[in-house]
């Protein structure tokens, strides 16, 4: 509040509180006389119908939480979908189902489940080889050939002229067509899905069983050449000796790889070492780089393909009679020479294989000719699981789709139906068991699968009837092929609709959820006169109750209509049924609503900021460029605030608000300068977050930041709390001494990390990391035990001073009844304000250390712009406006880019779950993560009370409702990111950068909104009943 | 509540001179302004500094002429109000070049030594290169500042008084004060097209913030003198 202008009761309450005194102390001497009493019972009902006004608030921001979540939830079971994975593995000696012939199984010498046919492969992923680089171009009117068409002519000509020795046939990726997922895919034969829920915590290691861990079971020995991204899936596969690896990263560079792999193949290939290995594994990538780099259409595009034609031509001539070759794309590219998506171009690859012996057939002598186009016979990229682990002799991975491609199996002839049947009985017989495995795992009821086990059970009928008959004919053992392989089909195709398709109604529901939780919090927040602490109860009971009655119409629903899934309705009825609830509570109280269009610069600021932010997530570039914009966000409220103040009437208010406004521009510029940049940034963005753009560890000067910040910014904050005198009590000692103690900790931390990364005393690394671990545990101590027990204990930071009568200033001192020297009361003008931010500088200290050395520079400014954003919005008296929790919102997310993340899973860091411990612990490691994460905005969100209660007078009334409604706007802003981020996500399923940039950002802003209700509800709101309490029982309750 | 010491004259919008001259031309400038900003665009977009350095030239010849034929100097304000008939009926007035166009030449000195840097440190604040491209963010600042403070300096002198309230937006919106808010606001939106992926030349580090604060300045003066003349912003 100004402090020029003494309230109308400021003279009484000062008096009184000073006659309360001195009766203390006289009471002390005398003992407790009546009157006390009664004031004591008159502090005891304030005190009592505080806690319940308190609780209730606490209580609707819970409800809100509750829709936010269901809402979240809704869409995202429709839109993240999600496969378990199970871990259970095919075994050599326990086939699906019985062999039922003379084979016997279980030796993967002769094969597991089904004779061997070939002893070694030699796999060649040639990346990005869509199928029409494969076959001759074809005019289609006046259409000229391409620079990649024909240029890779031998996979064409070798199965059209040795049909027996070769196919070639189109090779269908699962989207999205990029490297990793499609490595999935082509060894496990599972449908990728964007989270495959599994028991690994970070790692990208594929842990579900797959085509190389049965080799490596049965002690087959994998050579690996190429693309290093197979060393992330598959760590430790691979013969270390033989092995080379390459970096897949810089697409600009067309050769090294492709070189690296041709020097060290075809040494391999050579009688002498053939011995070495069983599975020769070669990747190639200058194809996809050159598409990334120039497009297909390029004469440099052309040159690659021809270099793949003439090494594919020597390995076909070098290969020996037992080894079998397969050349494949793992994905094609779209016309720009991108992949990711969707579109036919990206998932159109080729597969070929080839055998010096006659091994191929075909069913018909007009499949002798590789198809024209990738839509005559493909087949799918997870078909090769389960033909190369039957060929070479290997059990089917137990989470495998797909089906053995005909080609491979039928004979030379073109006529082993019997092989047929029996390698799809098999396939499709373990297909049945990992379905029923799955089901049982993720509780799934049978009727999703009606539709399989029917066939399932005609397919055994028909197979059962062939062992009746002598010699089954042709007719019927192809039959039977055909019945197992419509299993197989179906599953696949309900598998697709479980895992891969987006479940629109659900998307349509949660959305609806939120935004219409979204007008509910509006209208609370910005939309009510007066105190809305009064009014809480009445909106949650009838919210409570709507969702009550929408939980019975829900059970009603569910029941008449079976066929609706019930989890769902019971959802959506239950949170539209609370908000129908409390829209009849809104009419309840209609003369208290007033418009929540914005009437001032500071409304719509607050508007413009938060929806220009939402409206550009729809594009790539803006949610790309998110940190540039909030960093222009938040120097125009800075350029606001510096106008405003320019306006007040006060010279003090000016030159402060001048003055801290400057600071909070200039802080921001500063901050911006820690960047950690995402990949489509480049290359117009630096990183200086770590050492280098390559590195993840700090520089060496960048562990002296931490330093600094231990050093300086307990003092500046002190200022803060001198300008009002409040530097007193528990501030002392903990602004004082703890906090800088705690971020020297926090600094030696991080010293103490490096030495230990960096072996700078060898020998010494386990005595470091010992010693890390406890100094972080320490600090963890100082901030949250040492800390809350501070902050709950804590007397109002409050000090008496007796003068004599002639004091200057008057507005802090009282001369009690017939006193002849006046009591100043240090600390008066914000008791509740530096009250209640101490728990800011707590959770400061638990963020800070959490974070990188750079990272904790950030926070340490942002804690600082924090109290600076207080005087600015004390100074303009802006507190009643949304302007301050909107920015701190602002400034949340900005400090979130700042402090090293992106919207991005990459940028997750994950060892920030082992600062205060060795292993992985629950709940603490995901709760370390997500501090480290959002560390952020969740000290801006514990710092939103202070807004509005910094420099307010100890007995303003409804400063409760107060801190609600800043509150509710702080989660308003979060609430609108998140509910746009989620439509676009929807709105954008199709498009190319789903998966890259808009899927993540929506996930972080879901998870954001959701760390910001807990954190804002419980810790921020739940931390101002402590200080209200002990304000509350100074300065007694109104 | 302190009320201010010195009681000062409520401001009043800045008339454009009721000359014929003035009347008119003061419709021109904007066209004129706007015809030398997209000649020049091609080469600014080729080559931002050089072409920018050159065109400075031209616009400050026509913010001079502007100026001097449309607005009353510094000073002025209360005599033309006051003795407007005596002034008339003298019709031999000090030469118009020691009353309008030195003026002129002080207004283009002191938007180039001080506005100039200072736009320049606020661009910078705003998120412009802070490590490169030094010259394309002054003469950016230095194309901003000729078209918003240099007529502000001509018609309100040097008074600190009267430019806090210029910076508090306190003053009567008029040609000249919307035109400066203009150009600002425009270099702000200015900022909007840069991050997008279309890969245009022109997406360059300054074009667009000048661009807009160009048609800023065009839109800012027509609505100062139109349907913003004599209101006051108001913050709340």
């Amino acid at each position: 509040m100004e402090n020029g202008e003494p309230l109308p009761s400021y003279e009484g309450l000062a008096a009184a509180f000073a006659k309360a005194k001195a009766d203390k102390e006289r009471e002390e001497a005398q003992g407790l006389r009546p009157t006390t009493r009664d004031a004591a019972v008159a502090q005891k009902q304030g005190e009592v119908h505080f806690k319940a006004a308190h609780g209730i608030v606490i209580a609707f921001f819970t409800w809100i939480l509750v829709l936010h979540a269901l809402g979240i939830y809704l869409f995202t079971s429709g839109f993240l979908l999600t496969r378990l994975v199970l871990d259970q593995k095919s075994e050599c000696a326990l086939p699906p189902t019985d062999i039922g012939q003379p084979y016997s199984p279980g030796s993967p010498e002769t094969g597991c489940w089904h004779p061997k046919s070939f002893d070694k492969a030699v796999v060649i992923l040639v990346d990005a080889l869509r199928y029409d680089f494969t076959v001759p171009f074809q005019a289609e009117g006046s259409e000229i050939p391409h620079h990649f068409h024909n240029a890779i002519p031998v996979l064409y000509e070798t199965a059209i002229n040795h049909p027996n020795n070769a196919f070639l046939l189109p090779f269908i990726a699962d989207p999205p067509t990029t490297t990793l997922q499609r490595l999935k895919g082509l060894t496990t034969g599972t449908l990728p899905t964007f989270i495959d829920a599994g028991s690994n915590f970070a790692g990208t290691a594929i842990d579900e069983d797959n085509l190389l861990a049965q080799l490596r079971n049965a002690s087959k020995r994998i050579v690996h050449l190429g693309d290093d991204t197979w060393h992330a899936l598959f760590p430790g596969y691979f013969e270390p000796n033989l092995t080379h690896a390459y970096d897949s990263f810089n697409v600009w560079d067309l050769h090294t790889v492709d070189n690296g792999v041709t020097d060290h193949i075809f040494p391999l290939l050579h009688p002498s070492n053939t011995s070495k290995w069983d599975v020769a594994i070669g990747h190639y990538l200058g194809v996809d780089h050159a598409g990334h780099r120039y497009g297909p259409d390029h004469p440099a595009m052309a040159a690659k393909l021809n270099q793949m034609d003439g090494i594919l031509r020597r390995m076909i001539e070098q290969i020996d009679d037992n080894t079998l070759l397969v050349v494949m794309g793992d994905h094609g590219m779209d016309s720009k020479g991108d992949h990711g998506g969707e579109s036919d171009d990206e998932i159109q690859a080729a597969l070929f294989m080839y055998s010096k012996r006659k091994y191929f057939g075909r069913s018909s002598p007009s499949y002798q000719t590789p198809p024209a186009t990738a839509k005559e016979r493909p087949v799918a990229q997870i078909d090769l699981v389960p033909t190369l682990s039957l060929l070479l002799g290997m059990p089917i991975p137990f989470n495998n789709l797909g089906a053995p491609i005909e080609e491979a199996f039928i004979g030379v002839k073109g006529e082993d139906y019997k092989n047929l049947a029996l390698v799809n009985r098999l396939t499709a017989a373990q297909i049945h068991r990992y379905q029923h495995e799955y089901a049982l795992a993720r509780g799934l009821d049978e009727s999703t699968r009606t539709s399989s086990l029917s066939l399932w059970a005609t397919a055994n009928e028909v197979w059962n009837s062939l062992g009746g008959l002598k010699k089954p004919n042709r007719d019927q053992l192809r039959n039977a092929y055909l019945s197992f392989s419509a299993y197989q089909i179906e599953t696949l195709r309900v598998c697709r609709d479980l895992w891969a398709r987006f479940d629109i109604p659900r998307m349509l529901n949660g959305v609806t959820i939120l935004a219409l939780s979204l007008a509910v919090l509006a209208i609370y927040s910005r939309g009510i006169e007066g105190d809305r602490s009064e009014l809480t109860p009445a909106l949650l009971a009838r919210g409570i109750i709507g969702s009550i009655v929408g939980v019975l119409v829900g059970v009603g629903f569910s029941f008449a209509i079976p066929t609706l899934p019930r989890e769902h309705v019971l959802i959506y009825c239950s949170a539209v049924g609370g908000i129908v609830g409390v829209t009849t509570a809104f009419w309840y109280i209609r003369r208290r609503i007033m418009s929540p269009i914005p009437n001032s610069i500071w409304g719509w600021s607050s508007v413009i900021f938060t929806v220009a932010l939402s409206v550009g997530f729809a594009a790539n570039s803006f949610t790309i460029w998110e940190d540039e914009i909030l960093l222009h966000f938040l120097t125009t409220f800075g350029a606001l605030t510096a106008i405003s103040s320019f306006r007040q009437k006060v010279p003090a208010d000016r030159v402060l608000g001048l003055y801290h406004s400057i600071l909070f521009i200039i802080l921001t510029r500063i901050t911006s300068l820690s960047r950690l940049c995402r990949e489509e940034q480049m290359p117009y963005c630096r990183s200086t977050f770590y050492a280098s753009a390559t590195s993840s560890t700090s520089a060496t000067w960048q562990l002296a930041i931490p330093y600094v910040v231990a050093l300086l910014l307990p003092t500046f904050i002190r200022g803060y709390y001198d300008g009002t005198l409040s530097y007193q009590g528990s501030a002392v000692l903990w602004l004082g001494f703890a906090l800088r103690f705690g971020l020297l900790l926090s600094a030696a931390y991080w010293t103490l990390d490096a030495a230990d990364d960096g072996d700078w005393y060898p020998g010494y690394g386990d005595i470091l990391k010992t010693t890390k671990i406890i100094i972080a545990q320490i600090t963890f101590a100082i901030a949250l035990a040492f800390g809350y027990s501070t902050f709950s204990w804590s007397k109002p930071l409050l000090n008496i001073e007796n003068k004599s009568k002639q004091s200057q200033d008057s507005s802090t001192q009282v001369i009690a009844d017939g006193g002849t020297s006046s009591i100043t009361i240090l600390g008066y003008a914000n008791v509740h304000g530096s009250r209640y931010a101490l728990l800011i500088t707590m959770w400061l200290l638990a963020i800070a250390l959490v974070q990188k050395p750079m990272g904790a520079g950030a926070i340490g400014i942002a804690a600082w712009q924090i109290f600076s954003l207080f005087e600015i919005v004390d100074t303009n008296k802006l507190s009643d406006t949304p302007i301050g929790p909107v920015v701190l919102g602002l400034l949340g997310s900005f400090h979130f880019f700042k402090t090293g993340h992106q919207a991005t899973m990459a940028s997750i860091q994950w060892e920030s779950a082992f600062i205060p411990l060795r292993t992985i612990k629950y709940p603490w490691s995901p709760l370390l993560v997500a501090l480290n994460t959002f560390g952020a905005q969740i000290l801006c969100a514990v710092a939103v009370p202070a807004v509005v209660l910094w420099k307010q007078p100890p007995k303003k009334k409804g400063l409760l409702g107060d801190v609600a409604k800043a509150m509710g706007t702080h989660i308003l802003f979060y609430a609108v990111i998140n509910l746009a981020t989620t439509m676009w996500a929807g709105h954008l399923r199709r498009h190319l950068m789903l998966y890259r940039i808009f899927c993540p950002r929506f996930m972080a802003g879901a998870l954001v909104l959701l760390v910001v209700d807990v954190v804002g509800i419980f810790i921020a709101i739940g931390g101002t009943r402590l200080s209200f309490l002990s304000v509350g029982e100074v300065f007694g309750w109104h | 509540m302190n009320a201010t010491p010195k009681v000062r004259p409520p401001a009043v919008p800045i008339e454009i001179l009721s000359s014929d001259a003035a009347r008119i031309y003061t419709h021109i400038h904007p066209i004129l302004i706007l015809s030398l900003y997209a000649y020049k665009f091609p080469s600014i977009v080729a080559d931002p500094v050089p072409a920018l350095l050159s065109s400075l030239i031209p616009l400050a010849i026509l913010q001079i002429v502007f100026v001097a034929i449309c607005l009353p100097p510094t000073g002025s304000n209360t005599v033309v109000v006051e003795k407007k008939k005596p002034g008339e009926k003298k019709k031999a007035p000090e030469s118009p070049i020691s009353r309008k166009i030195i003026p002129a030449f002080l207004s283009l000195l002191l938007s180039v030594l001080f506005a100039t840097p200072l736009l320049a440190a606020t661009l910078v604040l705003f998120g412009a290169p802070i490590s490169t491209h030094y010259f394309h963010t002054l003469l950016c600042a230095a194309h901003i500042s000729l078209l918003a403070t240099l007529p502000l300096v001509y018609v309100h002198g040097v008074d600190g008084q009267t430019w806090r309230e210029v910076v508090a937006l306190l003053l009567p919106v008029d040609e000249v004060y919307g035109g400066m808010i203009g150009t600002v606001i425009g270099a702000w939106l200015g900022a909007v097209p840069i991050p997008l992926d279309w890969d245009r030349e022109w997406q360059k580090w300054p074009v667009t913030i000048v661009t807009g604060a160009y048609i800023g300045f065009a839109v800012g003066k027509l609505v100062g003198g139109t349907i913003g003349k004599g209101r006051k912003i108001m913050f709340d």
